[in-house]
């Protein structure tokens, strides 16, 4: 036992030594994740902002004005000019001047006055659906108001007595800050891929180089390189998570209530299980070029996409849906999220727990056999 | 035929064919890496474009009718009808509604209060409570707006019958949106999305296929021995950078295929302006990746160099989510991106129908950033092999 813990621990002075000799790994480990924090808190926002809306007033009274300001005095629309023709609409998307275009046709004010029913145009650059459904759905918000308000302007008061509304409260977010449903994601995301891809490349250098060969004709056993190799990197893991923790409450206000012990569980089995992926890609690629890509595959875009860390796992097609269930990442923000936004504790998750635990064991068992059969 | 034995103008041109030979044979010669820049990038187009869908529908919720009376169950089935939320189950009270949410077994708990129907009747205001599971605020944010809309909608319509009730004479407006989508009426995803994969794939594959495929031949040294060779510096460059621009063009072929047969992807532009826009791209791809093949000593710090551009490069695109919804002090840092200007070029041309004139931002940029990034990346290389 005591000979293991040595040598094990020769190795990873060993590998701590190239870490440290190659300052750019370094900074891959400890740069990149705050930097992927922050371009992805501040970068990344689902909300519906910011939408250039170009207007066509072709009755030009002060009601037609007031529907404009009431389009975009919030932030969802903001004014991109005034446009004389709605079949000037297209020109605008093409050139990007505008993603829509808000038609007021002649008479609107007149209409209203006399209480009939009017129509008003949107054009949508609808390209980017996600955008556009947003947009429309607030359109109608907001149509919904004109009419209120215009019955008001008659002095018909139907806002303050309306004899059914809904009221909607929201838990665990409720400034629904894209932020703080991002950060848990961006942490699982930026963990996966440093580790799998730094061991996945550690680990092939030396099949490359042909240094493995040499750390075989040492005394020191194929368990123990496993173990000493993984060892620095899970170090540099554990500095990861909290540095993006803590970077997250402070810059983003990430709550911090959860249960810290499932949070240290769930990050330590969720990179446990990283580093195993790194090594079986490292062992059966044994090339650099081919580790780095299928890395790239394996683990950072499906950590991105098919984990829940932004497009939600439940839109999915079945087939999508059942591998994403193969993703540790998912689970993985299941755990953060569950901790840190809704306070849950080992009761709520213990199925994504116990899937990482899973997970961690197959690789590393897997790796290890593969390994100890290699130039046996 | 030999290099050093062909003579005339045609000589250099018979050079460069030799060198992209070897190249393409190197490259053939290992099947994994054929795999994954061939194969991977299109099953990855394919997975990546139907996981990436933002509609939300169908938000699970949990239904607490306190009421229970004809009224209240008719604006419940009214209210999942429009697809938004769907019912999976119902709870006899809050507080258990609320476990659920805590379980994650629903996102909505919609709460409609004890004596609905008879305030109704009576003519007083009632309230519905949405209680949200606001995780994820896109999902939340939709699913309460579908619930507000939706009693909104009743509520005028109420107090509008109760007003012509009242006074028959008095009529009230109703102001609606007549809607029309451009481009995409059907309002699928994938249709923007797909493009936005393919010209990160494209980023991905070229720049780390690049980066370490130069690096690696200086790694094992290689390089030097091709110095040998009578090959001038220029041809030794050109022959290599040559068949990676070939993948990508491939690549993107590929891409393109599989989103106009699979995901319904329209080419209403030219394909020629498609093509001239992708080959402007892969210069500053292959660029940066022949200028961190110059700059590192080792394959393991091409590909971080290379992840340190991919990375960013693609957060700051506009790929998943429109620049205009990001911070302003963060817009400007998209303005040197060029897969930014590249994917606001494929998709003008693609899904709208432009030209290479209608973008002349994006086509200026892409060259400009193109030779520019080349021109310094073959200097630098030029100078650490001489």
């Amino acid at each position: 036992m005591w000979l293991f813990i040595t040598r094990v621990a020769a190795m990873a002075g060993k590998e701590t030594l190239h870490i440290r000799r190659d300052p750019l790994t370094l900074w891959l480990g400890l740069a990149l994740p705050l930097f992927l924090l922050i371009l992805f808190g501040f970068g990344i926002s689902f909300d519906l902002d910011h939408i250039p809306l170009a207007v066509v007033d072709q009755d030009n009274t002060t009601e037609s004005r007031e529907l404009r300001q009431l389009f975009t005095a919030g932030s969802e629309f903001i004014f991109a000019g005034a446009l004389d023709n709605p079949d000037d609409a297209l020109d605008a998307f093409g050139k990007s001047q505008a993603h829509a275009v808000l038609t007021i046709p002649e008479g609107y004010a007149a209409a209203l006055s006399r209480g009939e029913d009017v129509q008003v145009g949107l054009i949508l650059d609808a390209a980017d659906a996600n955008s556009a459904q947003q947009a429309l759905a607030r359109a109608d918000a907001f149509a919904q108001l004109a009419s209120a308000q215009a019955a008001q302007r008659r002095g018909l008061d139907l806002t303050g007595s309306m004899p059914v509304s809904a009221r909607t409260w929201t838990r665990y977010n409720p400034a629904g800050r894209s932020a703080l449903f991002l950060v848990p994601g961006v942490t699982a995301y930026v963990m996966a891929l440093v580790s799998v891809l730094l061991t996945a490349l550690a680990v092939s250098k030396e099949w490359e180089q042909g240094s493995m060969e040499q750390l075989f004709a040492t005394p020191v056993r194929r368990s123990e390189i496993v173990v000493g190799k993984l060892l620095p990197y899970l170090g540099m893991g554990i500095i990861q998570v909290l540095l993006v923790l803590v970077a997250g409450t402070w810059i983003f206000g990430l709550p911090t209530n959860g249960n810290g012990l499932v949070v240290a569980l769930g990050s330590l089995l969720f990179m446990v299980g990283m580093l195993g992926q790194g090594l079986l890609i490292s062992i059966v690629a044994r090339n650099q070029m081919v580790a780095s890509l299928t890395a790239v595959m394996t683990a950072m875009l499906p950590s991105m996409l098919l984990s829940g860390f932004m497009f939600p796992v439940e839109n999915m097609p079945f087939p999508l849906r059942m591998l994403s269930n193969m993703v540790p990442a998912r689970y993985y923000i299941q755990v953060l999220r569950g901790t840190l936004l809704k306070d849950n504790g080992f009761a709520e998750l213990a199925i994504p727990l116990v899937l990482l635990a899973a997970f961690a064991t197959l690789m590393m068992v897997v790796s290890t056999v593969l390994f100890k059969r290699t130039l046996a | 035929m030999s290099a050093a034995t062909a003579s005339g103008p045609f000589r250099w041109l018979v050079q460069l064919w030799a060198v992209v030979v070897k190249e393409v044979r190197q490259t053939v010669q290992d099947k994994r890496i054929m795999a994954l820049i061939v194969i991977a990038p299109f099953l990855q187009l394919v997975l990546l474009g139907f996981a990436i869908d933002l509609d939300v529908d169908q938000v699970p919720t949990i239904v607490v009718d306190m009421d229970r009376s004809r009224e209240s169950r008719r604006a419940v089935a009214a209210l999942m009808a429009d697809g938004s939320l769907a019912a999976v189950g119902t709870a006899g009270s809050p507080s258990a509604a609320d476990a659920a949410l805590d379980r994650g077994a629903a996102a909505v708990v919609l709460i409609v209060p004890e004596g609905y129907a008879r305030d109704l009747a009576r003519g007083e205001a009632t309230q519905v409570q949405v209680l949200l599971d606001g995780t994820d605020p896109t999902r939340s944010g939709i699913a309460g707006g579908a619930a507000v809309r939706y009693f909104g909608e009743l509520g005028f319509s109420i107090a509008k019958q109760r007003l012509a009730a009242a006074a028959p004479d008095v009529h009230i407006s109703t102001i609606d949106v007549r809607s029309r989508l451009a481009f995409n009426p059907s309002l699928s995803t994938p249709v923007y999305m797909v493009p936005g994969i393919a010209g990160m794939l494209l980023l991905i594959i070229t720049t780390i296929v690049t980066a370490m495929g130069l690096s690696r031949e200086r790694e094992v040294g290689t390089l030097e021995q091709i110095r040998v060779t009578p090959l001038p510096t220029a041809v030794l460059m050109l022959g290599k950078v040559l068949p990676f621009v070939a993948v990508g063009l491939f690549d993107v072929t590929l891409a393109l295929t599989a989103g106009v047969y699979i995901f319904d992807v329209p080419i209403r532009g030219s394909m020629l302006d498609f093509y001239i826009i992708t080959s402007l791209f892969l210069l500053t791809t292959v660029g940066v990746g022949l200028f961190l093949a110059a700059v590192s000593k080792t394959q393991q710090q091409a590909f971080v160099g290379a992840f340190l551009f991919i990375l960013p490069a693609i957060l700051l695109s506009g790929t998943m989510t429109p620049i205009h919804a990001m911070p302003e002090w963060m817009q400007p840092m998209t303005l040197i991106n060029p897969l930014r200007f590249y994917l606001e070029a494929i998709r003008a041309i693609l899904l709208k129908g432009a030209s290479l004139s209608d973008v002349p931002v994006q086509t200026v940029a892409l060259l400009v950033y193109g030779l520019l990034i080349m021109g310094f990346a073959s200097l630098l290389f030029r100078k650490r092999l001489d």
